[in-house]
């Protein structure tokens, strides 16, 4: 089946059998392979991207449900010479030892900076709680969300 | 090995029921996905025909009338979750998404996909049952209305057949004030409930308990409610419930209760829970009420 795709705002246009999910072609075949499978099971939050600007477990969607949204990826966030605000400050915080969930939990933090500009240490505990951090890097990235929401703040202010 | 699947994109409910009837048990409707996904890989079900209803339109909306809330299906638990503001009734089922799954599952996961997985644990379902909620399924040639306590079958079974749950209608009696409460006991975050109530009481202008709804979660293959708990408080007053009686009350639902034992809770604890989350249900009902406990 022909399948139309906006992802990182390119239009694609791939063949795929029907019974896949978008993380899997996301990965197989585009090979946006920050897009991270782990648990499969909507869980663990690794394979988290952004659809419309709302966080989602890709592994839980099936392709077609892909069909007529935007999609972002960690690749669409920014570039190793341009970093996204996010990014630059989960590096300023070491928010991560493998990075293995790293992707998931940045773009659940960008979705969640952009309804709660200015959260509390709390309030971001709660909103990284669907992505599980195996290292336990835990008190880090809520760190490291606090810098990008102050990075974000000062950005938008200028 | 996982069912391979054609996938079909209805553009209309009538059109989702029709493509259902045609292909009965080899068909199975979408949602968000979150649990079907699982059953899809875990091989519980098997499948030649997988109808995506998430891009039907019109069932997704959340309205607040004068005489009914009505929520759409395909309203996500996410969009439950922001109506907090629009009614008091909608700021408990926003607490109760709360607990469910995880934020990035709860952008996909429908309401009405969790009350037609019918799971014994669902949060959602004792409130809507305490709250004397209905489902609207529309068929072949209209609507269906069904009172939630009557959807469910069994785990995982429903009235609702080849038809299709469209909303759920929380229907809202004149110069009554309802209100809603729910308990459940759990290990953590992402966590289903080991057992759960929720208890819903109407009161009209002289503070009489015209209306009580109690249900009980993964105390029974159903969520069960406990009509005689229901019976105990209807035509008390606001203001006269003693904290025996809440006790009471509670002593009550647990004997309603038909638990089991499993790898998640002994029988005893659940009935035990059952005891104090109900009382505790009704104490928040009643201080929402504005009254008091003597």
């Amino acid at each position: 089946m022909r399948i139309r795709l906006n992802v990182n705002g390119n239009a694609i246009e791939l063949e795929s059998a029907t019974d896949r999910t978008l993380a899997d072609v996301l990965r197989e075949e585009l090979g946006l392979i920050g897009v991270r499978v782990s648990c499969s099971e909507g869980e663990c939050g690794s394979c988290t991207i952004l659809v419309d600007g709302q966080p989602m477990t890709s592994c839980m969607m099936l392709v077609n449900q892909g069909e007529g949204k935007e999609i972002l990826t960690i690749e669409g966030l920014g570039t190793p010479e341009d970093l996204h605000p996010i990014q630059q400050a989960f590096i300023e915080e070491q928010g991560f030892q493998c990075a293995f969930c790293t992707p998931g939990f940045i773009l659940s933090a960008k979705a969640f900076l952009e309804e709660n500009p200015n959260p509390t240490e709390d309030e971001v505990a709660f909103a990284m709680s669907g992505n599980i951090c195996r290292c336990g890097a835990y008190p880090y990235i809520v760190r490291s969300v606090l810098n990008a929401a102050e990075k974000l703040q000062a950005g938008s202010s200028n | 090995m996982q069912s391979h699947f054609e996938y079909l994109r209805p553009s209309s409910t009538k059109e989702a029921v029709q493509m259902k009837i045609e292909f009965g048990q080899r068909a199975k409707y979408w949602a968000g996905g979150t649990d079907m996904t699982l059953r899809w890989r875990r091989e519980i079900d098997r499948f030649s025909h997988c109808i995506d209803i998430t891009y039907l339109t019109g069932l997704d909306n959340i309205e607040v009338e004068e005489d009914c809330i009505r929520i759409g299906a395909l309203v996500s638990l996410s969009a439950l979750e922001r109506a907090d503001q629009r009614h008091h009734l909608l700021k408990t089922l926003s607490d109760v998404t709360k607990l469910m799954c995880t934020p990035q599952t709860r952008t996909l996961a429908t309401v009405g996909g969790n009350l037609s997985n019918a799971s014994p644990a669902a949060d959602l379902t004792p409130p809507f049952i305490a709250m004397d909620a209905l489902a609207e399924i529309t068929t072949e040639d209209g609507i269906r209305t069904v009172p939630m306590d009557q959807f469910f079958e069994g785990v995982n079974r429903t009235v609702v057949g080849d038809d299709l749950l469209s909303a759920i209608e929380i229907p809202l009696p004149e110069s009554q004030h309802k209100v809603v409460k729910y308990h459940r006991i759990d290990r953590t975050i992402v966590d289903i409930a080991l057992v759960n109530a929720s208890t819903s009481l109407s009161a009209d202008r002289s503070r009489t308990i015209t209306r009580a709804g109690v249900a009980l979660g993964a105390v029974a293959p159903i969520v069960i409610r406990s009509p005689a708990a229901e019976r105990f408080l209807e035509g008390k007053s606001i203001d006269s419930v003693s904290e025996s009686e809440l006790e009471k009350v509670g002593e009550i639902a647990s004997e309603d209760a038909k638990p089991i034992s499993d790898v998640r809770a002994s029988a005893d604890y659940r009935r035990a829970m059952i005891k104090v989350m109900t009382a505790r249900c009704i104490k928040d009902c009643i201080d929402e009420l504005g009254g008091t406990i003597s």
